[in-house]
């Protein structure tokens, strides 16, 4: 297999069979909050495509050239978030003064995911990840298009969601299961559909 | 008197999952089995009580402005901890929790109760806080898992519980299962609670 | 600026506190999560070959292998490894002896992050007593043809753990010094 085949396995793997969201348990604070509506979904899920990509590739070089050379890796918690939280808010101030209207859509959402544990989630999994032959750690760019590709399986459950909630607006439903509870059930079949993609050796 | 009620607010009435609806990921993620869930809980618990109470402790000499950043290092920094003790002294567990040891850095209840309650009170009372808090969240997170236990793998605690013909219903342990559990409990909830 | 200056220095401070307090207790639990695996590994390979002195050496794939011989004739009791693939959500590390005719004796799930209730079940004695005395050729799940029958609803994890272990065990056999000596 070449390297644009792994690729392809790995692109695969992070939106369909281990998804982050339903197979992972990973991000569901924002996948159940900003679900309601279909353009906050979309904004939310760009942001959280930038911001894993980029944490992805800082946390990567954080770890080999600082934590493992010099054997620091009980300090990993602690910088990864640290990391994230200044990538972050780096980010909304670069986005605040050069592009205003991107601000305006997605500015309200960058704040929300210094805590979505998606993104640490990437962060520590890319460290200890193996490429699909099971013995070549991830290199660097292996890590960032991981972050990338598990970005992707983020939104696209986040869009599916926010549609299909925006239908059940209209419908109606016993008062108790209004909300929350509809939204988990909904999670649930929606998670037993993407079973389907388990078994899909590629 | 104050310190009960800050202790038996977080089971019931201001249920972290339940009312609150915070800390999603591992409720659902860990649940699997009751040993899993109750693990989780006294971790979360254990870093909500000394965060609490570091935080209570210096928060006069905190500046607002980077109140958030300090609180992440005082609660990245007990997780650490957790996470180094965990592995040395119940490697099983902590193998099992896996990712979701770091990941209680990022659960929302932890910094939450830090911005809403530790800041704002004093030490003893945001113990209690944290305390009933962390009570209630491991509360919650067995209830459920006895609930998905039972079902998909027919034990609890790893006791057989169900009768021996009893073929167990492998979708409550696996991730369609953890959604649907926690939906139709939280949907019981309102019901009762429209009821009173 | 001096305003920022000190809200700077005040987040270093804490960050060096933490930083302290990790530090502290890293060295007091390191030494115990490393002796404790060195003991578990030392267990694993004692309980597939038991009363044997190991060796350990390195294949020219690169696996690290014990050579188990008996303490006073020196003869060679057999070999263990750790066999090591990608399965369905993590890679599962599996401990396996093997005879001097390359038998499989016994194999040990050391490490694994399967799906519970499917893949994870590959720990269970049910399925790993089944590849006790097998010979290299017939490790294989039955779907590809072999006779280890596979978890229900896991073929990948364990076709992965079929897989590791075949591959290693010919790695073991092609070594010219192991090969030489049966």
């Amino acid at each position: 297999m070449g390297y644009l085949g792994q690729i392809f396995v790995m692109a695969m793997t992070a939106i369909f069979i281990q998804n982050f969201v339903l197979a992972r348990f990973l991000g569901l604070c924002p996948y159940l909050g900003v679900s309601k509506k279909l353009d906050s979904a979309l904004g939310m899920g760009l942001a959280v495509i930038f911001v894993m990509t980029l944490a992805s590739a800082f946390t990567y070089l954080i770890n080999k050239y600082l934590l493992i050379r010099y054997d620091l890796v009980y300090l990993q918690t602690i910088t990864f978030i640290l990391t994230i939280a200044a990538l972050v808010q780096f980010v909304e101030m670069v986005i605040q003064k050069n592009a205003p209207a991107l601000y305006n859509s997605l500015g309200v959402f960058l704040p929300l995911i210094t805590t979505n544990c998606a993104v640490l989630g990437v962060a520590i999994l890319n460290t200890t990840a193996f490429r699909p032959d099971g013995i070549t750690a991830y290199t660097f760019l292996d890590s960032v298009l991981n972050g990338f590709f598990s970005g992707v399986g983020f939104t696209v459950v986040l869009l599916a969601m926010a549609g299909i909630r925006m239908r059940l607006e209209k419908a109606e439903l016993p008062k108790s299961m209004q909300g929350m509870p509809i939204a988990l059930i909904l999670a649930g079949i929606m998670a037993l559909a993407f079973y389907g993609f388990m078994g899909w050796k590629i | 008197m104050k310190f009960i009620k800050e202790l038996t607010k977080g089971l019931i009435k201001e249920n972290p999952i339940f009312v609150i609806v915070l800390g999603m990921c591992p409720t659902l993620a860990v649940t699997t089995s009751v040993i899993n869930a109750l693990g989780m809980g006294f971790a979360a618990t254990f870093v909500l009580i000394c965060s609490n109470a570091i935080i209570s402790l210096i928060k006069d000499i905190t500046p607002s402005k980077i109140r958030i950043p300090v609180y992440v290092v005082v609660i990245a920094a007990f997780v650490s901890v957790v996470d180094m003790v965990m592995a040395a002294y119940v490697p099983a567990l902590h193998k099992s929790l896996g990712l979701f040891i770091p990941l209680i850095v990022v659960n929302c209840i932890i910094l939450g109760r830090a911005e809403a309650f530790a800041s704002k009170n004093n030490v003893i009372m945001s113990i209690a806080d944290g305390l009933g808090m962390g009570l209630g969240f491991t509360l919650s997170l067995s209830l459920v898992a006895t609930i998905r236990e039972i079902i998909g793998a027919g034990t609890w605690l790893g006791m057989r519980v169900t009768p021996l013909t009893y073929d167990p219903a492998l979708i409550a342990i696996l991730a369609p299962g953890a959604f649907i559990t926690l939906g139709l409990l939280m949907a019981l909830m309102n019901m009762l609670k429209e009821k009173k | 600026m001096k305003y920022y200056l000190k809200l700077g220095f005040i987040l270093f401070v804490f960050c060096v506190v933490a930083t302290g307090i990790l530090a502290y207790v890293n060295s007091l639990t390191a030494p115990v999560i490393a002796q404790r695996k060195a003991t578990e590994e030392i267990q694993a390979r004692e309980a597939l070959i038991p009363n044997a002195k190991f060796e350990e050496k390195e294949s020219d794939q690169g696996l690290t292998y014990f050579v188990a011989r008996d303490p006073e004739t020196t003869e060679i009791l057999g070999y263990t490894f750790i066999a090591a693939d990608l399965g369905y959500s993590s890679t599962v590390q599996t401990m396996v002896g093997v005879d001097k005719a390359f038998k499989v004796l016994g194999i040990r799930i050391v490490d694994q992050g399967e799906t519970p209730g499917l893949g994870a079940n590959c720990t269970l004695p049910a399925f790993t007593e089944q590849f006790s005395g097998l010979a290299v050729e017939d490790i294989y799940v039955n779907k590809d043809g072999g006779v280890v029958v596979a978890l229900s609803g896991a073929t990948i994890t364990s076709r992965c753990i079929a897989n590791s272990l075949r591959e290693g065990i010919i790695d073991v056999q092609d070594e010219p010094t192991e090969g030489g000596e049966q």
